[in-house]
């Protein structure tokens, strides 16, 4: 592993899934191409040295600016590349299951509270279950955490029945 | 007056015996003493007159009445004998029969006794045998009682359980569909973060594996 891969980046709250950071990756690729496509025209028209940076998305600005790193750097962008690939492979993944569409601004809130206390570098899998009615079905590499609506009606049904035995 | 008639009879004969007797003396005296003539004489004539008065006392109306007497007698003893031998017989039945009865009536209070302890013992069985069946058909019932209230116990409990399982259930499902996707998400954040947190160290544990 390289250096540049042993750094741990603040992932942004809109990186919530795999497939955000898999998008970031080819966003940050797609970059890097265009700088160095830049780099060869500016070298082959004797232009001075410098670059016309695209217009990024949200999720690559709100990267950057939260890490501080000069995108138009070489050397960062290739380490960049290399840590995040490092880092694609090798988060931890939390599989979330929910009984609606999560918004967005829900997943973000969520993945935030995940990375302040669990670990910095968490990534959302999420799910669709109705039958939950509502809470979160939470599976982790080795673990299940039923929290939802459903689980808990189930634990307690005890309660019905101690109103029915006070019935009866 | 049977024995003066008897007495009268041997007196007669006495009698008579003497008066042969007293003729056998005298001729003897006549044969040692006088002639043989007149000794034969005398013994004819008193021949004569014994086996006259032979004749005279043992006529036929005399031995006649002899014989009845005799008969007469003979039946008044063996009537005696007959009524004596009777009040013996009877006096001996008697005696037998309460002998009899004696050994009869101990004999039957003896198997009377013996039979009435049969009975007691037979019947102190009986009662035993009854009292033993009566406990153990006790035992047996509440034995029943028993695991009948505990089948019924059992059941109740099965039946309420299922009865509670299904309402609960039922409540469940109801309140399943009742609220289906009503739920705000965003509302839930709270209670979901809530709960992470309480498996916080949990979680971390594994996410950092």
């Amino acid at each position: 592993m390289s250096t540049a891969a042993a750094v741990q980046y603040v992932l942004p709250a809109v990186l919530i899934t795999r497939a955000d950071l898999a998008r970031l990756m080819r966003e940050i690729e797609a970059l890097d191409n265009e700088l160095e496509a830049q780099k060869v025209r500016n070298h082959a028209s004797g232009k001075a040295s410098g670059y016309h940076l695209p217009t990024m998305s949200r999720s690559l600005n709100d990267f950057l600016e939260q890490n501080h790193i000069d995108i138009a750097d070489d050397k960062i962008r290739v380490a960049l590349r290399e840590t995040l690939k490092d880092t694609k492979e090798h988060a931890p993944i939390m599989h979330m299951t929910f009984a609606v569409e999560a918004d967005p601004e829900f997943l973000q809130r969520l993945v935030g509270w995940l990375r302040q206390e669990i670990h910095p570098q968490a990534l959302l899998s999420v799910g669709l279950q109705p039958a939950l009615v509502g809470g979160v079905y939470v599976r982790t590499p080795n673990h299940v955490h039923d929290f939802s609506i459903r689980s808990l009606l189930e634990d307690k049904r005890d309660i019905i029945r101690h109103e029915l035995e006070g019935l009866v | 007056m049977t024995i003066w008639w008897l007495a009268f009879i041997l007196a007669s004969l006495a009698a008579v015996c003497a008066g042969f007797v007293w003729i056998i003396i005298v001729l003897n005296r006549l044969q040692s003493g006088g002639g043989k003539k007149a000794l034969g004489d005398l013994n004819k004539a008193y021949s004569d007159i014994a086996e006259e008065d032979a004749t005279h006392l043992f006529n036929k109306e005399f031995r006649e009445e002899l014989r009845n007497r005799g008969r007469l007698r003979f039946e008044k003893i063996i009537d005696e004998n007959a009524m004596f031998l009777k009040q013996d017989l009877d006096m001996t039945i008697s005696q037998l029969n309460d002998y009899m009865k004696k050994e009869i009536s101990a004999k039957l209070d003896g198997e009377f006794a013996a039979y009435a302890k049969a009975m007691q013992e037979a019947q102190e069985l009986a009662l035993g045998s009854l009292q033993k069946t009566a406990q153990e058909v006790e035992e047996q019932r509440q034995g029943l009682a028993q695991a009948m209230q505990q089948y019924v116990a059992d059941r109740e409990s099965a039946m309420l359980k299922v009865y509670e399982d299904n309402m609960a259930k039922i409540v469940e499902h109801y309140v399943l569909l009742a609220l289906g996707d009503q739920f705000d998400l965003k509302a839930q954040l709270p209670y979901i973060i809530h709960q992470m947190e309480q498996n916080k160290q949990n979680i971390m544990e594994d996410m950092r594996l």
